[in-house]
């Protein structure tokens, strides 16, 4: 499974402005909405769906990672977005340091292999260190693309 | 205290797999210990201290991994890991 199977190119941002988890959640929602990938009706919901699922234990994976996800039948096949925060959001991880790099997850139900060959292939590709340097310091979405649209290529 | 290294095939046991929040809760465990602790799948050997580097390994239920703890702690380390894999949830 590759990156860009369950991300389109309109679910990006290089510039996430939230600076704590409640807002980031929000804001990683709303690019799936402006990308058109879920209705805005289901907006509230999801939100509520991925707090409750940060509440079990934080999505934080460590190295600035985090990857808040949900299981939701708004999505009929998995769907990402992807933001990067050049500041660095407090989101209780394990490690205690900030998460740089947002892999938001939305899964249908029953759909626990898919989601987890999408979690094994996030992680694939961002224990590279230069990977994840590379995504913060991209200037903008376009960049923000070609970097993961390389990385995604180069590694089986 | 003497240096143990033990080796353990390991079933998963969880409902969907190692996916994030047992992934996390191993890398929680794993660190009450000093022991070096690795996960194997197939070819590939990860950091049992590492959510990442466990997620990587896509490890469905029922896929078997080799666990692996060298240190003085290495016989509880692998006790405790093996509860959790062992947990149907």
């Amino acid at each position: 499974m590759k990156i860009m199977d369950f991300l389109s190119t309109k679910a990006v941002s290089a510039n996430i402005k939230s600076a704590d988890k409640d807002s980031v959640l929000k804001e990683l929602v709303g690019v799936l909405i402006d990308a058109g990938d879920v209705d805005k009706k289901n907006k509230n919901k999801l939100i509520e769906l991925l707090k409750a699922r940060e509440a079990l234990g934080s999505t934080a994976i460590g190295q600035g990672v985090g990857i808040p996800h949900a299981k939701s039948d708004c999505v009929s096949s998995l769907t990402a977005a992807f933001g990067v925060s050049k500041k660095g959001v407090n989101f209780e991880s394990l490690d205690g340091e900030p998460v740089y790099i947002f892999f938001l997850l939305l899964a249908p139900q029953d759909s626990a292999g898919p989601h987890l060959k999408a979690l094994a292939r996030i992680s694939r590709l961002l224990k590279d260190k230069y990977f994840r340097e590379s995504l913060k310091s991209a200037e903008d979405e376009k960049s923000v693309l070609k970097i993961i649209q390389q990385e995604d290529e180069k590694k089986i | 205290m003497a240096i143990k290294s033990i080796k353990k095939n390991i079933i998963v046991k969880n409902k969907q797999g190692l996916h994030a929040r047992p992934a996390a809760l191993f890398v929680q465990i794993a660190n009450r210990f000093d022991s070096q602790i690795t996960v194997g799948k197939d070819n590939e050997v990860v950091n049992g201290k590492s959510i990442m580097g466990i997620l990587t390994l896509g490890a469905t239920r029922g896929s078997e991994i080799v666990l692996e703890a060298i240190g003085s702690d290495a016989e509880e380390a692998i006790l405790e890991l093996e509860r959790l894999l062992a947990r149907d949830e």
